[in-house]
């Protein structure tokens, strides 16, 4: 499938038109993991955005004493992101996030050539940071739910 | 284009994170499905918060199959 055409079911580019989906397709990365390989680990620096495309990945937090064993967060699948806090806060990575499928397929987006696209087109800017604002807080809404 | 069920999947009964995942059609009471290795049925959907534009966003609660 097309990178435009995965896009177009994201939350993160809903609001996003035709021709911006095209200028954000245009600057992914696709990239297949196995099971049990580590996307971004927790506490490292991140400058990239990802989209699950197909599988599940799964979000593990380490608590703050190193005894502590990582513990599981979520899983996210298809059309869901990770990685976007780094895009707002430029902090290190909140959380490690594992492929969790046989075959887990992401696109990538590297977070300068995002950003510099943002500030080019502010509508795209607005409808980008709307949007995650609305995804981080239907992954509140999630734990709350899930009561852990 | 078709509507987007963005859905929250709770795990009832047991210490399981749950997942978040886009599907084409949405999630009912009595739907089997697979997270990771593990399989399980839906056993109630509600709508999380109002839809937009094409996006719909549910909670489903589901528990492992017997």
């Amino acid at each position: 499938m097309e990178h435009r055409n995965i896009l177009e079911a994201v939350e993160l580019f809903d609001g996003a038109s035709p021709e911006e989906l095209e200028s954000v397709a245009a600057l992914c990365k696709e990239q297949t993991f196995t099971k049990g390989d580590i996307v971004t680990a927790q506490g490292e620096s991140g400058d990239e955005l990802f989209v699950v495309c197909d599988g599940f990945v799964e979000v593990l937090r380490t608590g703050s004493t190193p005894e502590q064993a990582p513990r599981s967060v979520v899983h996210l699948g298809a059309g869901q992101i990770f990685g976007e806090m780094a895009l707002v806060d430029h902090g290190p990575r909140s959380a490690t996030v594992k492929a969790a499928s046989d075959t887990t397929k992401v696109l990538i987006l590297r977070q300068d050539e995002f950003e510099r696209l943002c500030d080019q087109n502010h509508h795209l800017g607005f409808v980008v940071m709307r949007n995650i604002a609305a995804d981080l807080s239907f992954k509140l809404r999630h734990h709350h739910l899930t009561g852990r | 284009m078709a509507a987007i069920y963005k859905v929250s999947y709770v795990v009832s009964g047991e210490e399981h994170p749950g997942a978040i995942l886009n599907t084409e059609s949405r999630p009912e009471k009595g739907d089997q499905i697979t997270l990771g290795s593990k399989k399980f049925t839906v056993i109630e959907v509600i709508d999380l918060i109002p839809p937009k534009g094409e996006f719909h966003y549910l909670h489903a609660t589901i528990q492992t199959q017997n």
